[in-house]
């Protein structure tokens, strides 16, 4: 754990130009595909940071986590298309039913542990997905819920955006991400960042030590669920349509996992590693740019078997990719990205130091 | 009465292969203390090679067990040597992502190979029925329980009788005392991961007639292995038999009296429920 | 004044008695030895006083407070902390970050914690480890952690559990310091060990324990030459 002082100023500096740059982004591209791909991105580090406070930090590998992602995108969705509560109070909403929510599950789950807490979680998921489908009358089922108008937002008679564009997307997505962000600095720099890290490395000694596991776990639950529902309302609001196998299935949760694991776990910047490699990846996959791409260049004919077969399927196979990339990630670097790295780096430097 | 006698008569028999399942992930989680979740994955892989055997080369599904079986026990052993092995002492929960991980690639690759069409195996007798005492039988589901409870008898006496079966099963109670006791433990987690591999995919042989076959399927049954397994008690193959035959009973009589669609929400609770109060499974003896 | 009273405490296991009809007092200040040969029921002691399993029958009291059915955490922040026989590092935190949590017991400033942290790792002598990862070190360092720790929720009672369990003799006569150091502090001590030379150097008082029951209580003199004990050691064997 790095201390305030601890930390050198190059990082510091480099994350204050990022930022500057991503807020300027929008003025110089005008790429719509480009500003949708990083909106993906910001809402994927958003979501991953909120699982990384629980499972990164606190060591609880929850793999339900669709279940509050998708409880914050109905919320927000179902106030507004049936009670025409503008989003920016069903956000919040969303937030406090998930929160809520959570936290019922969590007193009752928490007493669990190892695989026997992965597989009540994904038990808890499951259950919001199929009520989901069940649940007609509020969810629509599986037909799922279509947005038809997101109502303008106004400061007064001033209106700030219409969200027509995906600009004001970008922001919110950028400004929450950085919310994000900041938030698990703070938490790693104070008495919870400690005890979350405790108990994920030994709950009996952490019990011991006077940490009350429940009530401990339960926080670190309620500010992961506050991002995973914060990026399912934004998910619904910009992708404009929701239903139970996309926002409350199986596969989200391993996606949620896996934007932490592959970019490395417990670490602040985890997740955004995470998601800036995964998510322009499955990206480029599901929109045929790496099969037109092989077949520009000539290495692969278009007319041919490949070809065709390329075309056709390549798009189905970001899952395929994410399960490769998943068994490639637990075997070789355990420790994510981020970790791999810093071991080359320790080691190159053990070296030099002989 | 009758309904409830209807239901119960179905739930015990897609029970026999549910227990199947059940004890193919048991038997892979005492050996090994790995969750598989790829489980359901390695059904679906059964199914789909069930489908092909008959679509191409006509062989009855209940005939190409014979195939099905060896060449999925193969597969598991396979799988236990290149990815498994490797994270045999690491974290729980990167042995769960590693499992997931190789379900996401068979699910996706066998979707990239045949597409995510919903493939059915039609047999002469694939909708054939027959009625005992006004209560109707399907002859497929019944033929499928005959064979696994032929394929349980013998994975006990194999288990019970065998040396290697009993190699399996100490390894199982104490993977270090077995060791200690000149037990090859390493080959023992090949044969149990085939085994375990071999039960799903005769599982999805056996309801392949019944069923529809994609890709996907899998995540269904992976979850109900979960259910099954920890009812049962974790490592238990009693437990898990047993289990099987509560879920399957439990889904068809609660799909009859709650509607089809809360059929998967009364398992789940059925599963939290056990695993909140009593997570040594309904045989295994509380600690505590 | 008694810091803390065991009274009639019984533990069953199934039908099995870890502990049966338990009784015995500790004065403040004092060291008291716990032995017994294995499957004793020392460590089962251990968890009934510290809140890891609420005693089946009698009663446990600590500085006036009555401990039964309390957890773990209520019970540190009471002023009693435990060791570990087998040692728990914090693995992928570092030496006083270690010592830092146990710290924030008492206090949610990471400053004063911090400080507190490190004056704890004075005492135990890893000054010059503090930024090396807990799970690096090597067991005899670990157990000097787990010291530090526990002293650093600022104990009136320390339940030391074979701390010197698997340390070489130079190791052994560190930690014996150590623990002697912590009588200075104030602190009172209870220590379950199984070198028989060492107990018997610092305990004041000792107890024995045989098949769960208490077998005999006294001085290190009178222990040595009390019949039952030698009989349940010899004879044992």
């Amino acid at each position: 754990m790095q201390n305030m002082r601890g930390m050198s100023t190059l990082p510091v500096l480099l994350t204050v130009v990022a930022v500057i740059a991503l807020f300027l982004l929008p003025n110089f591209v005008e790429s719509t595909y480009a500003l949708h791909i990083m909106i993906l991105i910001f809402i994927s580090v958003i979501m991953g940071s909120g699982w990384n406070i629980l499972g990164g930090y606190t060591g609880q590998y929850s793999v339900g986590h669709a279940a509050y992602f998708g409880v914050g995108a109905y919320t927000t969705i179902v106030l507004m298309q049936y009670q025409h509560i503008a989003p920016w109070y069903g956000v919040w909403a969303g937030i406090l039913v998930a929160v809520a929510i959570a936290l019922i599950i969590g007193s009752i789950c928490f007493r669990l542990r190892g695989p026997y807490f992965v597989l009540a979680s994904i038990a808890v998921a499951e259950i919001f997905r199929v009520t989901a489908l069940n649940l007609k009358k509020l969810t629509n089922g599986a037909e799922g819920i279509l947005i038809t108008d997101i109502p303008p937002f106004k400061i007064g008679d001033i209106v700030i955006t219409d969200f027509m564009s995906k600009i004001p997307f970008y922001y919110i997505g950028l400004v929450t991400l950085i919310i994000a962000i900041i938030v698990t600095w703070l938490l790693q720099n104070s008495k919870l960042g400690y005890y979350f890290q405790a108990i994920r490395e030994d709950q009996d000694a952490a019990h011991s030590l006077g940490i009350n596991l429940t009530v401990y776990k339960n926080v670190a639950l309620a500010f992961s669920v506050v991002f995973t529902s914060l990026a399912g309302s934004l998910y619904g609001l910009y992708v404009g349509f929701i239903d139970p196998t996309t926002v409350l299935a199986l596969d989200l949760s391993v996606q949620i996992v896996m934007i932490c694991i592959i970019g490395g776990i417990g670490t602040i910047f985890g997740p955004v590693i995470g998601a800036v490699v995964l998510v322009p990846f499955s990206e480029a996959l599901r929109s045929n740019m790496i099969a037109q791409a092989l077949i520009d260049s000539g290495l692969v004919n278009e007319n041919s078997g490949v070809g065709t077969f390329l075309k056709e399927q390549l798009s189905h196979a970001h899952v395929l990719i994410y399960g490769i990339l998943l068994v490639v990630v637990i075997l070789f670097m355990p420790d994510g990205i981020l970790g791999f790295i810093r071991k080359k780096l320790s080691a190159k430097q053990r070296k030099e130091a002989i | 009465m009758a309904v409830f006698l209807q239901s119960m008569i179905s739930g015990i028999l897609i029970g026999g292969v549910y227990a199947l399942i059940g004890i193919g992930l048991t038997i892979i989680f005492g050996v090994m203390r790995v969750i598989n979740f790829a489980h359901g994955d390695l059904l679906m892989i059964g199914m789909y090679m069930t489908y092909f055997l008959f679509a191409l080369l006509h062989i009855d599904p209940f005939v190409s067990i014979i195939v099905t079986i060896p060449m999925m026990f193969l597969f598991g052993a396979f799988l236990q040597k290149v990815f498994i092995n490797r994270v045999l002492g690491a974290l729980p929960q990167n042995q769960i992502l590693l499992t997931i991980g190789m379900g996401l690639v068979m699910s996706n690759a066998v979707m990239l190979a045949f597409t995510s069409d919903y493939k059915i195996l039609s047999t002469t007798y694939s909708s054939a029925s027959f009625n005992i005492l006004g209560i109707s039988i399907s002859s497929p589901l019944l033929i499928s329980f005959a064979i696994t409870i032929a394929i349980t008898l013998a994975l006990y006496w194999f288990l019970y009788r065998t040396d290697t079966g009993q190699a399996i099963r100490a390894t199982a109670q104490d993977r270090d005392a077995a060791q200690l006791m000149g037990i090859n433990v390493k080959r023992m987690s090949i044969i149990a991961f085939g085994m375990g591999a071999a039960l799903a995919g005769t599982a999805g042989a056996l309801i392949s007639p019944t069923y529809y076959i994609f890709p996907q399927v899998g995540s269904v049954f992976t979850l109900k292995a979960f259910v099954i397994t920890v009812l049962g008690g974790m490592g238990s193959i009693v437990g898990a038999t047993l289990g099987g035959v509560i879920i399957g009973v439990a889904e068809s009589v609660g799909g009859v009296y709650f509607g089809s669609g809360w059929k998967d929400v009364i398992v789940f609770i059925l599963f939290l429920l056990v695993l909140l109060f009593k997570p040594s499974g309904l045989l295994g003896t509380s600690k505590d | 004044m008694a810091i803390l009273e065991i009274k009639h405490v019984s533990k069953f296991f199934g039908g099995l008695a870890a502990n049966s009809d338990v009784s015995f007092e500790m004065v403040t200040g004092m060291i008291m030895g716990l032995i017994g040969p294995n499957g004793a029921g020392k460590t089962t002691l251990f968890n009934c006083i510290t809140g890891y399993y609420p005693p089946s029958r009698g009663e446990i009291l600590f500085d006036g407070h009555r401990m039964n059915g309390l957890n773990p955490d209520a019970v540190c922040k009471l002023g009693m902390a435990r060791t570990w026989q087998k040692v728990r590092p914090l693995a992928k935190m570092s030496v006083v970050d270690n010592v830092m949590v146990g710290a924030l017991c008492r206090t949610n400033s990471l400053k004063k914690a911090r400080d507190i942290a490190m004056e704890k790792i004075k005492v135990v002598g890893l000054e010059k480890r503090i930024k090396v990862l807990a799970g690096s070190l090597p067991i005899g360092e670990r157990k000097k952690l787990e010291v530090a720790r526990v002293l650093a929720t600022k104990p009136k009672l320390l339940l030391l559990d074979e701390v010197m369990g698997g340390l070489n003799p130079a190791e052994s006569e560190e930690i014996i310091q150590l623990i002697l150091d912590i009588k200075n502090l104030g602190i009172t001590q209870m220590v379950i060990e199984h070198d028989m030379k060492a107990i018997m150097r610092i305990s004041d008082r000792i107890v024995v324990l045989n098949s769960g029951e208490k077998l005999a209580e006294g001085n290190p003199q009178e222990i040595v030459s009390n019949k039952a004990v030698i009989d349940a050691y010899l004879g044992g064997e």
